[in-house]
């Protein structure tokens, strides 16, 4: 390898709109052989499009990718395949039926000479055990993926991609899913793989992960690039500061009067999945922020409180009330909600209209004696559209119709009808523009002056830091810190959030 | 260190993987023995043939049901399908003097059609395979009736009768000829679904429609082979069951759809598609046959059999439901 020589990689001021909102603005990469890049960005905005212009699922409004010199057109993802760009996505898209071999030469399985419908499964079982040695990957090609773990999973599908002869391999969060002991198994084979002389984009938020892979490190904000800086230099303070960014003073923090009275405590609370030994208390009027990756555990902290995922050990108690056996009906009753991260699947029903929609949660308070009360329907809608100003043509229209800031508000307002004690949010501000992002902060703080108690997750940490008088640091399904809001700044909060 | 657990994992699993893929076959198995033990002439050549026999024309169309059913969709016409050939095979070659030679290639070619016409319906339009196999179920039911006034039409010529009710005698046993029929559809079907593009292919499409796509499997032209497959075979059975009662009829297969749907649900296809297997819907087939015919032998009544079908059909339903349930909690 000569320092002279041509990039395989070349990306020259990819660009990419979204109608109001500028996804991508001039991106510029450049990758030798055998280069490991790794992609930063401050959780996920904008590298979504990144990947997805790569791969071929967008087609970028301006610029050029080339590889090897030559500009090349990509379409669709067979083009990229084509033109030598893999993708490995975060979910994992195998045939669980199917056997590893299968899997890696998928749609493309050899067939027997003379023959041509039937599948020879030597000659599939032959290529996919020179693609796994090559990358030095201990599976046995013959079994079936779905007794595959997770982590073996992974890496069948970086020998899926390989089986098209990549000149560059994205890999998205690779290893967001695995658990920390079988992360090495596929950094090994990242290394491999860059020994062959494939180029990597390795897109990660796992900042420790970094140095033990990457050689370049490549920051992205709001769909800038930022900088390109050596691994050695690339410290945790150092990234975390080019992620953030001198432009962010925040609002200014109003502290709150909390009353001294618990009204959400959680002790030791574990579960079988994910969240281990977490132990929180939030009192009346407080709003208590939620930091932590996507895999972290937030969510799954929020569900488990509302009986939604079961509990292995720990208590649980509302206003001092213990709750043995949490369910969403008896948490209601207590006057807890949970306003999903999902609102399309989990917070709207989209084809309803707006009415139905925001007395959902507040059944009991819209019926008697199992009919339907539509004018107390009517004016508790109404009371919800007034004061969470949305935007909306009727209360009839249906909810999928109105803009994801407005069915926000409406998600909230649903729960905000059942006149709730604490309130447990998650991403309320996902996919919002910014006035209505600010409305939604606005109605938080309001819900807290007037006593409710609020868990707050975001992905956000300058949003964390706007709202929320108390802090809670959540990695790998445990509380790793804590932190009342002067007590820290953005920088170092991000730092704790990704446990670098 | 990450080696050996790995290997602890997939050994527990591999017991679990061993029961839930031979827990079938093991219940076939004792109900076998059950029944030998149990009820009066079970085990004659005779008996067993005759158990054979009874499902060999569902056993058939299960064969092309799995595929269905795999790749996610399902078919409730075939009853009606089978009937409406039937009607139209008498038709043909009584009514419009025909001759057999002729009548039979355009009965199974127009059941290829009216299938494929409604996987074109659901690959094009993306309508609910349910809903569109539904409206077959009663048009198709109501054509045979209409061409038929819902007579049986009859006689045969001399001859065709072996196709459904004759013997072949091998190695001294005679095989009635739909057992031979359906034994060779279950092993074409075999390889088609573990040896073909296709057959494969059906599985991607049910297991993951996103990523077969984007690895250039044509899912519309699957789905569409699939649902000509069904309606091949139940032309096909439709031909064979004239043959067997000598007419052409449009009141034959009443709730057949249930009968294979259930063979297939038993012999471990998962109704949301992407799993299953042709013997496994060879398994359910014979065990639903040994049931039947062990119900009969001691004398169980009619009713009471039916109550032990539906029950049959829960606890299969029960037990692949925990199978993913445990697939699940090992995979998370």
């Amino acid at each position: 390898m000569t320092a002279q020589e041509e990039p395989v990689l070349h990306l020259d001021g990819l660009t990419k709109h979204y109608p109001g909102v500028l996804a991508l603005d001039l991106l510029y990469i450049s990758m030798r052989r055998g280069d490991v890049r790794a992609l930063l960005v401050k959780f996920g905005e904008g590298i979504s499009t990144a990947i997805k212009v790569l791969s071929g699922a967008l087609t970028p409004d301006a610029g050029t990718i080339s590889i090897n010199g030559r500009p090349c057109a990509i379409r669709n993802p067979l083009d990229a395949l084509h033109h030598g760009i893999a993708t490995v996505y975060q979910e994992i898209s195998l045939v669980s039926a199917l056997s590893v071999a299968e899997n890696i030469l998928l749609g493309r399985w050899k067939r027997m000479r003379g023959l041509r419908p039937m599948i020879s499964h030597a000659r599939v079982r032959a290529f996919a055990i020179d693609i796994l040695a090559r990358l030095k990957i201990d599976v046995d090609p013959e079994i079936q993926v779905s007794r595959l773990s997770v982590a073996q999973q992974q890496l069948v599908e970086i020998a899926k991609a390989v089986s098209y002869e990549p000149q560059v391999l994205v890999l998205d969060e690779p290893t967001s899913a695995l658990p920390r002991d079988q992360v090495e198994l596929l950094h090994k084979v990242v290394r491999t793989l860059s020994g062959l002389g494939t180029a990597i984009i390795y897109v990660t938020h796992r900042l420790h992960e970094v140095p033990r892979i990457a050689h370049n490190v490549t920051v992205l904000r709001d769909g800038m690039l930022i900088d390109t800086i050596a691994v050695e230099d690339a410290t945790p303070a150092r990234i975390t500061d080019l992620m953030i960014g001198g432009d962010w003073r925040g609002v200014p923090f109003k502290r709150r009067k909390v009353r001294a009275k618990p009204a959400l405590t959680v002790k030791n609370l574990s579960t079988q999945t994910k969240l281990n030994d977490i132990c929180l208390e939030i009192n009346e009027g407080e709003v208590l922020g939620l930091a932590g990756l996507l895999s972290s555990g937030r969510t799954e902290l929020l569900r488990a409180i509302f009986g939604l995922d079961e509990i292995s050990s720990g208590t649980l108690a509302v206003g001092g009330t213990a709750v043995h056996n949490p369910s969403p009906m008896r948490m209601k009753s207590l006057g807890v909600g949970l306003t999903a991260e999902d609102r399309k699947r989990e917070g709207l029903i989209l084809d309803f209209p707006v009415m139905i929609n925001a007395t959902l949660a507040a059944a009991d308070r819209v019926s008697r004696r199992g009919f339907l009360d539509f004018r107390a329907m009517r004016t508790l809608t109404h009371d919800i559209i007034a004061k969470l100003d949305v935007k909306t043509a009727s209360m009839r229209v249906p909810a999928g119709a109105l803009s994801g800031g407005n069915q926000q508000k409406i998600v909230i307002g649903n729960w905000l009808n059942t006149e709730p004690y604490v309130l447990l949010m998650d991403e309320p501000s996902r996919g919002v523009d910014v006035a209505a992002k600010e409305q939604i902060f606005n109605i938080v703080r309001g819900l807290a002056a007037s006593g409710v108690a609020i868990l707050f997750v975001s992905s956000e940490l300058e949003e964390v830091l706007d709202v929320c008088d108390r802090i809670l640091v959540i990695h790998e399904g445990r509380i790793t810190g804590e932190y009342d809001h002067d007590a820290i700044d953005l920088g170092a909060l991000m730092a704790r959030t990704m446990n670098a | 260190m990450i080696d050996t657990q790995k290997n602890s994992a997939t050994k527990s699993l591999d017991w679990r993987h061993f029961l839930s893929n031979s827990g079938l076959l093991l219940a076939v198995i004792v109900l076998f023995i059950i029944l030998a033990l149990i009820a009066p002439n079970f085990l004659s050549s005779r008996n067993l043939l005759n158990v054979l026999r009874a499902v060999s024309f569902n056993g058939i169309i299960a064969c092309a049901m799995t595929l269905m059913i795999i790749q996610g969709d399902i078919d409730v016409s075939i009853g009606s399908a089978v009937a409406w050939s039937s009607s139209l095979l008498g038709v043909l070659v009584i009514k419009m003097g025909w001759p057999l030679a002729l009548a039979v290639p355009v009965v199974l070619l127009q059941g290829m059609l009216i299938h494929g016409i409604a996987g074109y319906i659901r690959v094009r339009w993306l309508v609910p395979s349910f809903v569109l196999t539904l409206a077959l179920f009663m048009m198709l039911r109501g054509a045979a009736r209409q061409i038929t006034n819902a007579f049986p039409i009859s006689p045969f010529p001399s001859g065709f009768e072996f196709w459904g009710g004759g013997t072949i005698s091998i190695l001294g046993l005679d095989l009635p000829v739909p057992v031979m029929i359906m034994l060779i559809t279950f092993v074409l079907f075999y390889v088609i679904s573990t040896r073909t593009v296709f057959g494969r292919s059906v599985y991607c499409v049910g297991g993951n429609e996103q990523a077969s796509h984007l690895s250039g499997i044509s899912v519309g032209k699957t789905r569409m082979t699939t649902f000509m497959l069904v309606g091949l075979l139940s032309a096909f059975v439709g031909i064979l069951l004239s043959s067997r009662i000598q007419s052409g009829s449009s009141q034959i297969a009443l709730g057949l759809e249930f009968e294979v749907i259930a063979a297939v649900i038993i012999g471990g296809t998962s109704l949301m598609g992407g799993s299953g297997s042709i013997f496994g819907t060879f398994l359910g087939v014979l065990f639903i046959g040994l049931i039947g015919n062990g119900m009969v032998l001691t004398g169980v009544s009619p009713f009471m059999q039916e109550i032990v079908r539906g029950f049959i059909i829960l606890v299969a339903v029960f037990v692949s439901v925990l199978q993913i349930g445990t697939a699940q909690r090992t995979a998370g």
